[in-house]
């Protein structure tokens, strides 16, 4: 037994009763600690052996493990964040699609409803025009029948007092002044027009 | 017949020059396998470990997240790196106790100085975590309440608990040991008794040790060993979480928050002036 060694006075006891009971002593080379006893050298080795196994434990097993299980669990937050998200943003771009649509049906009214009045327009600016010019026509068509007329006027006056000039040299072939004479068969002809 | 209750043995003296002379008993090997035992193991357990676990692995996490569990509900979610120290001191304690269902070992919890190192570690980290909660002196005036009368009650209770915890789990696996040996050498008897009128090596052959001592033998070395260990490592939880309330919305204890108002009155009171 070391000097280090607390033997309670009741332990010799114990162990002396208890070693009757069976009748023989260890053999003599054999020492034991005390049954109740504290030895130095045991407790110094068994507080390095939980230390050591404290330190080797919470590196090979405990933290390893607990990191694998937060981040499996981060993992699975993780997933099924993103997957409510993407629920979201799927809903919504589906929400922003079905205005879209809506306003592509609207729009494509719109474009046929002005397709249709441009054409509404320009087929009447076309017949307008047509009209206008088929007006012009006429009035030119018109205007020229009167200068016609005019200048056939004048030519047919001119020949008759030509021909009437003539005619009365003619018949009385006497010499009367041209001038007086024209004078006087204008204001024949002008009364003729007139009539 | 040979019957006989003994400590460790010692196994050998080592002397230092001619300071002092190291004694190596069967708790300290017993003690040493098993640490290194479970290290092995827990070098085997902890490696490769998969995002997608296997069976070996499912097994460990379920009870590693066990211990945290239950380090959670004692403690609170604000001790949980104790849980290493608890895991280790359940671990050393359990195989520290089955490990002389090998036959080589003695139990390392059948010595009082494995039990009491242990109640010693807890203790002692109990009172560092009291002081620095509280603050040395006030650790000490707490000793003197409710009235001062009651301090040597208090000092008393206080060392109490290290001891209670050392003998309640060294006193049942020892005296699950000292059970065993006997419940052998009764059966050895009662053979001698019944089977000893057989002729010659017939006789001899203990034929009741067979099979009856494995009943005794799953109760108190598995059994009560799991029992022991799983008590100790309560008693540790509850009081180290006792000694560590949680901390306050700045992750301070209620001293160093006492002390920073306590400083901060002082400002106050000197930029006033």
């Amino acid at each position: 037994m070391t000097e280090e060694m607390i033997v309670l006075s009741a332990e010799s006891e114990v162990s002396e009763t208890l070693s009757e009971v069976g009748g023989a002593d260890p053999a003599p080379t054999e020492e034991y600690e005390g049954v109740i006893s504290l030895d130095v050298w045991t407790m110094l080795f068994t507080f390095c052996n939980l230390l050591l196994l404290f330190y080797f434990a919470r590196k090979f097993l405990f933290k390893p493990i607990k990191n694998m299980i937060d981040s499996r669990q981060k993992e699975i937050d993780d997933l099924y964040d993103d997957a409510g998200k993407a629920k979201s943003e799927a809903e919504q771009y589906k929400a922003e699609y079905e205005v879209k649509l809506e306003n592509a049906t609207a729009e494509s009214e719109e474009i046929m409803r002005r397709a249709v009045r441009n054409a509404q327009l320009k087929e009447e600016e076309i017949l307008k025009e047509a009209r206008d010019e088929a007006a012009k026509t006429l009035q030119r068509a018109e205007e020229q029948i009167e200068s016609e007329r005019k200048q056939a006027m004048e030519d047919i006056k001119n020949d008759v007092s030509d021909i009437a000039i003539d005619i009365a040299s003619a018949v009385l072939s006497r010499e009367i002044s041209e001038d007086e004479h024209r004078t006087m068969i204008d204001g024949f002809i002008d009364g003729l027009g007139e009539e | 017949m040979n019957l006989s209750i003994n400590g460790p043995k010692i196994l050998w003296k080592i002397p230092v020059g001619n300071l002092f002379t190291i004694t190596i008993t069967e708790t300290v090997v017993a003690s040493c396998v098993v640490t290194w035992l479970l290290i092995l193991a827990c070098y085997l357990l902890g490696r490769n470990l998969k995002k997608r676990p296997d069976g070996r692995q499912v097994i460990v996490e379920k009870l590693v997240t066990m211990l945290y569990n239950m380090v959670e509900d004692t403690m609170g979610s604000h001790n949980m790196h104790y849980a290493p120290y608890i895991g280790a001191l359940f671990l050393s304690s359990l195989f520290g106790s089955v490990i002389s269902t090998l036959g080589v070992f003695r139990s390392s919890t059948a010595d009082l100085s494995t039990t009491a190192t242990w109640a010693i570690m807890t203790i002692v980290i109990v009172w560092a975590s009291n002081i620095r909660e509280v603050g040395l002196l006030s650790w000490l005036k707490g000793f003197t309440e409710p009235i001062f009368i009651m301090t040597p009650m208090n000092i008393v209770s206080e060392f109490a608990t290290p001891v209670s915890m050392a003998f309640r789990h060294f006193g049942n696996v020892v005296g699950g040991s000292v059970l065993m040996t006997l419940i052998y050498s009764a059966l050895a008897l009662a053979s001698s008794v019944v089977f000893g009128w057989l002729p010659g090596l017939l006789g001899e052959i203990p034929f009741l040790q067979f099979g009856v001592p494995a009943v005794f033998s799953a109760y108190f070395d598995f059994f009560s060993g799991a029992i022991q260990a799983l008590v100790f490592c309560m008693l540790s939880m509850v009081y180290i979480g006792m000694a560590n309330p949680p901390r306050d919305e700045l992750g301070r204890t209620s001293y160093q928050a006492q002390k920073a108002a306590k400083k901060a009155a002082k400002l106050a009171a000197k930029a006033s002036k």
